[in-house]
């Protein structure tokens, strides 16, 4: 199994982790070898075998459609890094990647 | 005192020899005494403690009879488990100074019953690891020497009980985080069946495995506790509404006449001699009780441990999508939102939980899902299903939970071979089974743990079997240094 850099910067843009070079370059060996590790799940004939997603056997569970009192913003709020009044306060969506 | 077993708390709070606040006040001194080895706490809860013994005073003063045994006991839990206004990071620098708005289920259900809360303890960040090394906050100490590891992820949770501050704690396991901790620092730790105890208030890693449970120094006391905490919660979609049976009406049941299923797979050559040996005079003991021992085979355990390396990781690289700096948690300021999530999250995450969430991100990506994450899933169906087979044959197994000891802080910091540790624990999550973990020994003072595992809600029969065995030896009642000072 091998990892390319590419594959690694994008993986890394994927999960929003702003590595740096070195941790990179770490990670590239590292995962390189849990994937190779990990190959011999290609090994096994899935052929007949249906996919699990969850051990138990409920189904569409479901509340009952009455409206409950909500967390209220003070306490939704009381982690933020920033906020203002009741929002969240975030930078501009349309940033740097739109100047120009 | 607090070195003692819930039972015997519970029957020195009712006979007046002592009260809820001298326990909470022993806990928390011996704590004190003992955090600079261990650092088995990220927060000490004194002031909710002492209302909480206050609380507890009053109910065992005008309802003696009908209190709960968990009443005025104090305890501790693992800082991934949120409780209303008090710090829970998850061992994780990216939760710093979190607050949670609201209190678990589990938790909240002990707390009814009159728990005292001593701490939050230190655990692998978001519960990544097999050693409690990868706590943002430092290590943990094991109480049966301080230069190894107690386990993990709930290293703390083991630690406390281990080195007799608290009678019990709670941890998580979601690949064997609270049955391999309990095996490396000699105390009794219970994974219960997936869906028995809600899921409500635990900062999700992997939500398909993850399963709170307990850590106490006997099996009776497991049952105590599970019994409380366990049971449908409308608030947790997977919390199963079966109806769960009384653990304690079938604790003292033995195991004359039940079949016990042996795994060739998990008493293989990755287990390391002392711990085998300890595992097969287990073994013996259990026959001597009257059970019929057989092997039996789960041909894939060797692949499971590759299922659970692309499952778990990948859950938790959309589990932690979360921490983005918006809503909770730490932020490093950016002028752009994407360049605010990408410094954020490299500066928050450790590098155990950046290796997950880049191995999750890439087996759930565009091209590599089919090949990691669907294979993986049917494989995960392979592995149930042998469990199944095996369980036509046997009423539980019973195997190593580890298969080594106490490793040297530091010895392991290549990530697959800190990944074996699970081998034999993480099955029964990929199933769904309950397992728990049992002293059984000792090798050069090291404690070595025995695990019983059963099929789907056979909650009780895993306790009975657990039980039986400890009430033949006396492996759970040696105390480690530091408990002994709290005897």
């Amino acid at each position: 199994m091998t990892l390319s850099r590419g594959e690694v910067d994008h993986v890394a843009m994927l999960a929003r982790l702003g590595l740096s070079d070195t941790e990179k370059d770490r990670l590239l060996g590292e995962l390189e070898a849990i994937l190779a590790h990990i190959a011999r799940l290609q090994q096994v004939d899935t052929s007949a075998l249906a996919e699990t997603a969850q051990v138990g056997d409920l189904v569409n569970v479901m509340r009952a459609d009455v409206p409950e009192a909500p967390i209220g913003a003070a306490a939704a709020l009381r982690n933020a890094p920033l906020s203002d009044g009741n929002y969240f306060v975030v930078g501009a969506i349309q940033g740097t990647e739109l100047d120009g | 005192m607090t070195a003692r077993t819930i039972t015997a708390l519970a029957a020195a709070l009712r006979d007046g020899s002592t009260t809820p606040r001298a326990l909470l006040d022993a806990a928390l001194a011996h704590v004190d005494r003992t955090e600079k080895d261990l650092n088995a706490y990220l927060a000490m809860t004194r002031e909710l403690g002492e209302a909480q013994a206050e609380a507890a005073a009053r109910m065992l003063e005008e309802h003696p009879d009908t209190a709960s045994p968990l009443c005025g006991i104090p305890m501790a839990l693992k800082d991934v488990l949120c409780v209303d206004g008090i710090d829970t990071t998850a061992g994780s620098k990216i939760l710093r100074g979190f607050k949670p708005p609201y209190t678990g289920t589990a938790v909240q259900r002990l707390f009814d019953a009159g728990a005292v809360c001593v701490g939050k303890t230190n655990c692998d960040e978001f519960a990544m690891g097999s050693s409690t090394e990868n706590s943002a906050y430092g290590p943990v100490g094991n109480p049966w020497d301080i230069e190894r590891v107690p386990g993990g992820s709930s290293g703390g949770s083991a630690a406390t009980v281990a080195a007799g501050s608290v009678p019990y704690s709670l941890g998580t396991d979601t690949g064997g985080s609270i049955r391999q901790p309990a095996a490396l620092s000699g105390v009794v730790g219970f994974k219960p069946t997936y869906g028995r105890v809600s899921r409500y208030g635990l900062i999700a890693f992997a939500s398909s495995l993850d399963q709170i449970g307990p850590f106490t120094r006997t099996v009776e006391d497991c049952a105590l506790v599970y019994k409380a905490i366990a049971g449908h919660d409308p608030r947790d979609s997977t919390s199963d509404p079966r109806a769960v049976d009384d653990p304690l009406a079938s604790l003292h049941s033995g195991v004359a006449g039940m079949r016990l299923g042996i795994p060739r797979e998990y008493v293989g050559e990755g287990t390391e001699p002392g711990v085998r040996d300890a595992v097969q005079a287990a073994f013996r003991v259990l026959e001597a009780q009257g059970a019929t021992l057989q092997e039996v085979s789960l041909p894939s355990t060797d692949v499971a441990l590759s299922v659970y390396y692309i499952i778990a990781p990948a859950e938790c690289s959309s589990n932690l999508a979360r921490y983005d700096g918006v809503r909770f948690g730490v932020r490093v300021e950016r002028p752009s939102v994407t360049d605010m999530y990408l410094q954020t999250r490299d500066a928050g995450f450790g590098n155990e939980v950046k290796r997950r969430v880049m191995l999750g991100t890439y087996a759930l990506s565009s091209g590599y899902y089919d090949a990691y994450y669907r294979q993986a899933q049917k494989v995960r169906t392979l592995v149930s299903q042998e469990f199944e087979t095996v369980f036509e044959a046997v009423d539980a197994i019973v195997c190593p939970t580890s298969p080594s000891v106490a490793f040297t802080m530091g010895s392991r910091d290549d990530p697959l071979s800190m990944y074996m540790c699970d081998v034999v624990t993480l099955p029964a999550n990929l199933a769904g089974i309950p397992g728990i973990s049992v002293p059984c020994g000792f090798v050069d003072g090291l404690p070595v743990g025995l695990q019983v595992i059963a099929p789907r809600f056979e909650d009780s029969r895993v306790l009975r079997v657990a039980h039986a065995y400890e009430q033949a030896t006396d492996f759970h009642a040696k105390l480690s240094p530091y408990a002994s000072t709290a005897a």
